[in-house]
């Protein structure tokens, strides 16, 4: 039988409308209760290599002093279903966030003396972002994102050139990625794939907006995100794992394990690193000699230095149109 | 060999060898080489003739009004756009007591141009007119800017003894002054003990914009009233 | 407020400044300039931000991109952005405390059932007393929920995290009355019906029934009843505030819901639930009644001061009265809105025939807006309503 939504718990608070005191429930589809699932379950079209493409932006909010927007382009599964819909229900989804950069200002009263730069990230989901509505409250989730961002950031950042001053990093996710196929129940490996993505998309965007607010870095820090995918349709049982770059998690069947780094090309240094699942017991392909980490790893930062391409690009066009007025 | 210096650099790009330049503001050095750590223009201050010293490569925070008048490189790129020590600032007082003026930095200015091109990046007009000074209210806004002190004795140079706050500076005008030290977490030192610093504008108690008639008087053109402060000495 | 930078204009300030810190010290002043060109240079009087007191920021508007929403938007007006995404979620009367001492008590549900009646034969002409019964049962259900945040680091002074602002509150409870007072949404596309059955079971049953005569009468009739609501989650995330968020927000939120989809839902009677079909092709758009446009105005005078000086001067009423001294701004940029004591909101619709129909009309602070400028500015956010249709139309 199916598991019914639970009535989503409404927090009775006072400077927000509440829904009905009663609370609401998601809806639930029909097809959803089928065995087997309406519709087939979305299936990768890239090479295991190759990215998505990054929309990248930056300056386009006058009153910060910096500031960028990012998207990642829909995978072909739900570019299919944007362009010719017929259910309703998303196949993917495909990242898309605000970013600004407040500052450098002064630090609140109530702070130490501090001779650096002092960084604070906020990240935060619109109620809409993902499958299942979020909360207006930032939950665990949304503050574990903010600190690893902030650890991605500040090893990229020169603080010491902006003695007692402070900056204010907001992301707002207009759109987030999903941790599984939709109609897939959560299994062992089960983690939440889908923001190992998004803090990928995060730590890209925030460096342009960094760049874009003129603050100094030693380098433009890029996200990236590798995985270890089974996709059992191979039929072949002893297959061994694949790592797949960029992977979105709509169109695997189970991630074994996933990484995530903050990469900086020119220096070759990677200021953040978030690694997930059981790697130490995934054996590779025949005569490949690394790790399952040392796969993951190095798959990320390629797909970084990938993203590193399109940020740089980003900042420059800024830049230029800046320099050479229309 | 010797690669053309990019015109333009972004973070994290490579632009020399540090044996053969000095790294200036907007760069830093990384394994013997200079590298961009902001985005924009680059600029080769040439080495003063007949000495030993290299020329020093920067990255401009300041995008040139012309692109094609390159000579800004008169103008000095700090490292930041904060306040520094000698940073000329123009302030709101916020609060006048017995011993010390408090102050909210509107504008830093640089210390030396006066050039009107020459302002910091974020200080264009499409971006003041998009931002409110003052979203919510009032202690929000000294919130987002810079505080700092003047001291009794840092408000004039002569008969230092006989400085009353009140008839140096009221709440609401605006000063034109010199940071002295960075001071400690909340607040930056500034003074006004020179003849072109002090007060700048000011309202009158019947709410008129005053003009100054002495180094320590000004006067209200409507009423014909003249009101005390440390008045800077007009261009 | 900005007013202790008020200052005549015939007083230069003493230094020369370049514009951007002249902006930053002197906002009033710097302000009142542009507005008052010399009068020997017979320029117009053009606003800081290049546009004329009554013209509106470019507007453009995109719907539909955001995956998990039934309807979504993004509305830009000059450099203040707003997206709206509207979730729908469901609300089961039986989970409603009160619904069933409501369905006991005879005199509402005789007015359901005149409801049911005429939820059948939905007629393209709105009936009063429908609209009375649906600005109850979205009101009394609470079953519109917009929320606007401005916590995005859309402008500083904003810190994200904390609870919403005032500004925040405010508008989202200026949208939530104006989705009640407007009507915009009919009750009847949120509400999911359920006919008991059947024919099946009935016809057999029909004979017995007649036999046993009157025993209940209600389940005889069958009714239809509503099992269950639409509630739409109607959130607002402000990313980038450059003033005015109100007209963003609102035409953010009009064509979020022009865009929103409901899917076609049933009472499924062996889960005891509601349930959904995915396909497109069975899911309804709503329908919205009219087009609501807003438009906002705020005013800005040369000599602010006036109003809180002691000795007020006599010719300022006069002075006002000729339209010196003053200026109403439409769409002012953070900027203005900052400058400004007096604020005009208007929201209106137009009716097929082109009649204009005011929907709101809201001016707080301040004595300047008389009559005859209200007029003038219904006839301003009427042409403004041509204008943000042909927006609308577009997406």
């Amino acid at each position: 039988m199916l598991e019914l939504p639970t009535i989503q718990d409404t927090m009775n608070d006072r400077r927000r409308i509440n829904g009905p005191a009663e609370g609401t429930r998601p809806p639930v589809y029909a097809s959803h209760l089928k065995s087997g699932g309406a519709t087939d379950r979305a299936q990768r079209q890239r090479e295991p290599t190759d990215l998505r493409k990054i929309f990248l932006k930056t300056g386009l909010i006058p009153s910060a002093s910096g500031s960028s927007y990012l998207e990642f382009a829909p995978s072909s599964s739900l570019a299919n279903a944007r362009s010719n819909p017929k259910s309703l229900i998303p196949p993917s989804s495909a990242l898309k966030l605000s970013c600004t950069v407040h500052g450098p200002k002064p630090l609140p009263r109530s702070a130490a003396f501090s001779p650096n730069l002092v960084l604070t990230t906020h990240v935060k989901y619109a109620p809409f972002a993902a499958r299942k509505r979020k909360g207006h409250i930032r939950d665990a989730s949304e503050r574990d994102l903010g600190v690893h961002l902030e650890t991605a950031l500040r090893g990229a950042i020169i603080a010491e050139r902006w003695p007692k001053s402070g900056i204010d990093l907001t992301i707002t996710i207009l759109e987030a990625e999903d941790d599984r196929w939709w109609a897939d129940a959560p299994d062992l490996h089960d983690a939440s794939w889908g923001m190992m993505n998004v803090l990928a998309g995060c730590i890209t965007a925030a460096s342009a907006a960094i760049a874009d607010a003129h603050i100094d870095c030693l380098d433009l820090v890029s996200g990236g995100v590798a995985a270890l995918v089974s996709d059992d349709s191979t039929e072949d049982s002893a297959a061994a794992p694949r790592l797949m770059l960029d992977a979105d998690p709509a169109e695997h069947r189970s991630i074994m394990a996933a990484c995530v780094v903050a990469y900086m090309p020119a220096r070759d240094e990677i200021t953040e690193l978030w690694l997930k699942g059981e790697s130490s017991k995934i054996a590779l392909e025949k005569g490949d000699q690394r790790s399952a980490h040392e796969a993951l790893i190095d798959g990320a930062v390629d797909a970084a230095r990938g993203a590193h391409s399109v940020l740089s690009e980003a900042v420059r066009e800024t830049m230029l149109r800046a320099v050479t007025p229309l | 060999m010797t690669t053309p210096l990019p015109q333009v650099a972004i973070p994290g790009q490579c632009l020399g060898s540090a044996s053969k330049y000095t790294a200036g503001p907007g760069t830093h050095i990384q394994q013997s080489n200079i590298y961009a750590s902001i985005a924009g223009p680059v600029i080769l201050d040439p080495a003063q003739p007949n000495t030993q010293t290299k020329s020093t490569l920067r990255v401009s925070r300041t995008i040139p009004a012309k692109p094609h008048l390159a000579s800004t490189s008169k103008l000095k790129d700090r490292y930041n756009t904060l306040p520094a020590v000698n940073s000329i600032v123009l302030a709101r007082v916020t609060r006048v007591q017995k011993r010390q003026a408090t102050v909210s930095i509107l504008v830093v200015l640089d210390e030396d141009s006066l050039d009107p091109a020459q302002t910091s990046d974020n200080d264009n007009i499409a971006s003041i007119l998009t931002s409110a000074a003052n979203p919510e209210n009032h202690s929000t806004t000294d919130e987002l800017r810079f505080q700092a002190l003047i001291r009794k004795e840092d408000v004039r140079a002569v008969e230092k003894d006989r400085v009353v706050m009140d008839e140096m500076f009221r709440v609401g005008d605006i000063v034109r002054g010199s940071v002295i030290s960075l001071g400690d977490q909340s607040f930056y030192y500034i003074t006004t003990s020179r003849n072109d610093l002090g007060v700048v504008m000011a309202r009158s108690e019947g709410g008129n914009m005053m003009f100054p008639v002495s180094w320590k008087e000004m006067r209200d053109p409507i009423t014909n009233a003249s009101e005390l402060r440390k008045v800077a000495r007009p261009y | 407020m900005a007013s202790t930078s008020n200052e005549a204009p015939a007083v230069p300030p003493s230094l020369s400044l370049p514009p951007s810190q002249f902006a930053r010290l002197q906002p009033h002043a710097y302000l009142l300039a542009h507005l008052s060109p010399p009068a020997a240079t017979n320029q117009p009087s053009i606003r800081a931000n290049g546009r004329e007191p009554l013209q509106f920021r470019t507007t453009s508007a995109n719907c539909g991109s955001l995956t998990h929403t039934n309807g979504s938007a993004v509305v830009r007006i000059g450099d203040t952005a707003a997206v709206c995404g509207v979730r729908a979620e469901l609300l089961h009367t039986d989970d409603i405390a009160s619904w069933s001492v409501a369905r006991t008590s005879s005199a509402s549900t005789n007015k359901r059932q005149r409801l049911a009646e005429l939820g059948e034969d939905v007629t393209e002409e709105d009936n009063e007393d429908e609209d009375d019964q649906d600005r109850a049962h979205i009101e009394d259900l609470s079953l519109l929920v917009p929320n606007l945040s401005l916590s995005t680091g859309c402008a500083p002074g904003y810190l994200p995290g904390a609870p919403p602002s005032t500004t925040a509150q405010s508008i989202s409870h200026e949208i939530l009355s104006l989705l009640h007072s407007s009507r915009l949404v009919k009750a009847d596309d949120l509400r999911i019906w359920y006919q008991p059955p059947n024919l099946g079971p009935e016809d057999e049953q029909m004979d017995v029934d007649e036999g046993a005569g009157k025993k209940a009468e209600t389940e005889e009739q069958k009714p239809r009843e509503i099992k269950a609501y639409w509630v739409l989650y109607i959130d607002i995330m402000i990313i980038s505030l450059a003033g005015n968020p109100f007209d963003a927000a609102w035409a953010s939120v009009v064509a979020a819901l022009r865009d929103t989809k409901l899917p076609n839902a049933w009472w499924d009677v062996d889960n005891e639930t509601v349930l959904c079909s995915d396909d497109v092709s069975e899911a309804h758009k709503l329908t919205l009644r009219g087009l609501p446009v807003a438009s906002s105005f705020c005013v800005f005078e040369a000599d602010a001061a006036a109003g809180w000086r002691a000795k007020p001067i006599p010719n300022a009423q006069q002075q006002k009265k000729d339209g010196k001294g003053r200026w109403i701004l439409a769409d002012p940029d953070g900027y203005e809105d900052n400058l400004a004591h007096e604020r005009v909101s208007i929201v209106v619709d137009k009716e097929k025939n082109g009649k204009t129909v005011i929907l709101k009309m809201e001016k707080v602070g301040g004595w300047t807006i008389d009559t005859e400028d209200l007029r003038r500015l219904v006839d301003v956010s009427s042409k403004r309503w041509d204008e943000m249709k042909q927006i609308f139309d577009q997406c």
